[in-house]
């Protein structure tokens, strides 16, 4: 084989250089022009990779074209040599690729990864191939070992998420369930606010009227003392005109019997000058008609003072029975008084019990609005939470397939890389 | 009035109105201003009630005074003698006492006379110790 190269262009201008000086000696040879001119046809073939072509050196007249000439032949030889060589070469070293990948290839689809790769082909072009392979391998052992471990971990972490998520959708339904039902009762209670805010500003309203009625009651009750007072004032001013009128009618009484007396006396007089004008006889009938008259006059102030007597008992009857009335009536008004005084120290109390209860239920009113606004306030939150528990629900439920596929996923891994053996 | 006349005193013991003659009566006086002993309360005309009136009767003997206790004293009368009658004697006899000595009609109605100082003296007579 020839060392030379049959594709130096560096010769070609040595060629084209001679052209020119052959093309001045194509007067002297016009044939050395053909016969390069059938070289380069040639080297042109070689330059478009057609090493087929060659130049007849025999029919090259010119020894230094026919050395060419044959130079060509003999290098195009060499390259065509070397080529069958190289294409040898790669054939063989495709196929150890081949195999090499083949076997890679058929140890991953066995999923055993515990052997090691073991080429036909000893070229040691295929050496750093098998040795990177036998890298990819190592790496791809490790690669499924730590898969396997992560599957298994997956496989078990996503069993405990989705217990978890299950328990927590679970959970959440319940969440939910209680939310919906203290959303419910707070509705309720909101009703139940409202009602005790109204009914205790009913309460506060009539707090305020008994309060009015009460003070109304002990402004009664004093002006009931004022009178009892003024009624036992009256009492004792009428005992002291009962007792002026005892003692008037006690002297009329006074009186009345000395009158009585001088009547009777009067009477004994007319009686004992009638009798002895009778003993007189008709000299004393006159003296008897006068004594008569005068008796008569007697008799009617007895009459008189004994009706004036009379009177004057039923006067004492009544007087008694005046002073009697009028210590009742001071009794009475005392008693008034006292209970009275009672009544208004129990009016005071219920008046004090009453502007507390006043009191108790304006602060309970104001109370039970700020309640009732609370409520509101605590359902439209509950109203809030529910809406976001339901949301939590739904996401939980998300939450709970999501983990579900994870977990078939998890296994569906686990079974993958448990096909593949590493040990 | 023509005719003779008698003038009475009418005096009441109890229910009864009795007549006697004014000659019999001295006065006419009050109870209270009598000494106890010396009145003459219960009597065959009975006994008296009110005890407001004594009627001065002089003993027969006349040295001592009585006070008879009447009831009231209605006053003096001047009767026709006519009016007055002695009692019957059938009645005379069944009265214990002698002071009744006869009637008189007043107003139509019989009023006994009553002889009064007999009347006090029987009840000295029925009043002294054995």
């Amino acid at each position: 084989m020839s060392t030379r190269d049959p594709f130096d262009v560096q010769q070609k201008p040595k060629a084209r250089a001679a052209a020119p000086r052959a093309a001045a000696a194509k007067r002297r040879n016009t044939v050395v022009g053909a016969d390069a001119a059938r070289i380069a046809v040639v080297l042109r073939g070689f330059a478009e990779g057609n090493y087929d072509g060659r130049v007849d050196a025999g029919a090259i007249d010119d020894p230094g074209l026919r050395a060419i000439a044959e130079a060509v032949n003999g290098a195009a030889s060499a390259v065509v040599e070397d080529l069958r060589q190289a294409h040898q070469r790669v054939q063989i070293v495709t196929a150890g690729i081949d195999e090499a990948i083949e076997a890679m290839i058929r140890l991953v689809i066995q999923g055993d990864l515990s052997g090691s790769l073991r080429a036909g082909s000893t070229d040691s072009a295929l050496t750093p191939l098998i040795a990177g392979i036998g890298q990819v391998m190592e790496t791809l052992k490790k690669f499924v070992t730590e898969t396997r471990e992560a599957a298994m971990q997956l496989s078990t972490s996503s069993a405990e998420v989705l217990a978890a998520a299950t328990q927590n959708e679970s959970s959440t339904s319940a969440q939910a369930s209680a939310i919906h039902e203290t959303t419910a009762t707070m509705e309720e209670l909101k009703g139940a606010s409202h009602q005790i805010a109204e009914n205790a500003q009913m309460v506060a309203a009539i707090a305020e009227q008994t309060l009015s009625g009460a003070k109304q009651g002990e402004g009664a009750i004093k002006a009931f003392m004022g009178s009892m007072e003024k009624v036992r004032h009256n009492a004792v001013e009428v005992d002291d005109a009962i007792a002026k009128l005892s003692k008037r009618v006690e002297r009329i009484g006074t009186v009345v019997e000395v009158i009585d007396e001088i009547a009777d006396r009067s009477d004994l007089l007319a009686l004992n000058a009638a009798l002895e004008g009778a003993k007189a006889g008709e000299a004393g009938r006159g003296f008897s008609i006068v004594a008569a008259e005068m008796r008569r006059l007697a008799e009617n102030v007895l009459e008189s003072t004994k009706e004036i007597k009379n009177l004057i008992t039923e006067i004492r009857e009544a007087t008694h029975a005046a002073k009697e009335a009028s210590d009742g009536n001071k009794r009475e008004a005392s008693e008034g008084e006292k209970l009275g005084g009672n009544a208004m120290a129990s009016v005071s109390g219920i008046l004090s019990g009453i502007q507390e209860t006043s009191d108790a239920a304006r602060v309970i009113h104001l109370a039970t609005q700020q309640q009732r606004t609370a409520t509101e306030q605590v359902v439209q939150s509950m109203s809030e939470i529910e809406e976001v528990t339901r949301q939590a629900q739904a996401g939980s439920k998300q939450a709970t397939g999501a983990a579900s596929e994870l977990t078939k996923l998890a296994e569906r891994l686990a079974e993958l890389v448990k096909r593949f053996k590493v040990e | 009035m023509t005719g003779p006349t008698s003038e009475l005193v009418l005096f009441q013991v109890g229910p009864r109105t009795f007549a006697a003659v004014v000659h019999d009566a001295i006065r006419i006086g009050s109870v209270r201003d009598v000494p106890a002993e010396d009145l003459v309360l219960e009597t065959a005309l009975g006994a008296p009630r009110a005890c407001t009136r004594g009627i001065v009767v002089a003993s027969h003997d006349e040295a001592v005074e009585r006070t008879l206790v009447v009831d009231q004293v209605i006053g003096t009368r001047s009767v026709p003698e006519v009016q007055v009658q002695p009692l019957p004697a059938f009645a005379a006899a069944c009265l214990t006492s002698g002071a009744v000595t006869g009637f008189v009609l007043l107003d139509g109605d019989p009023v006994l006379l009553v002889d009064l100082p007999t009347l006090v003296r029987e009840h000295a007579t029925s009043a002294a110790p054995v």
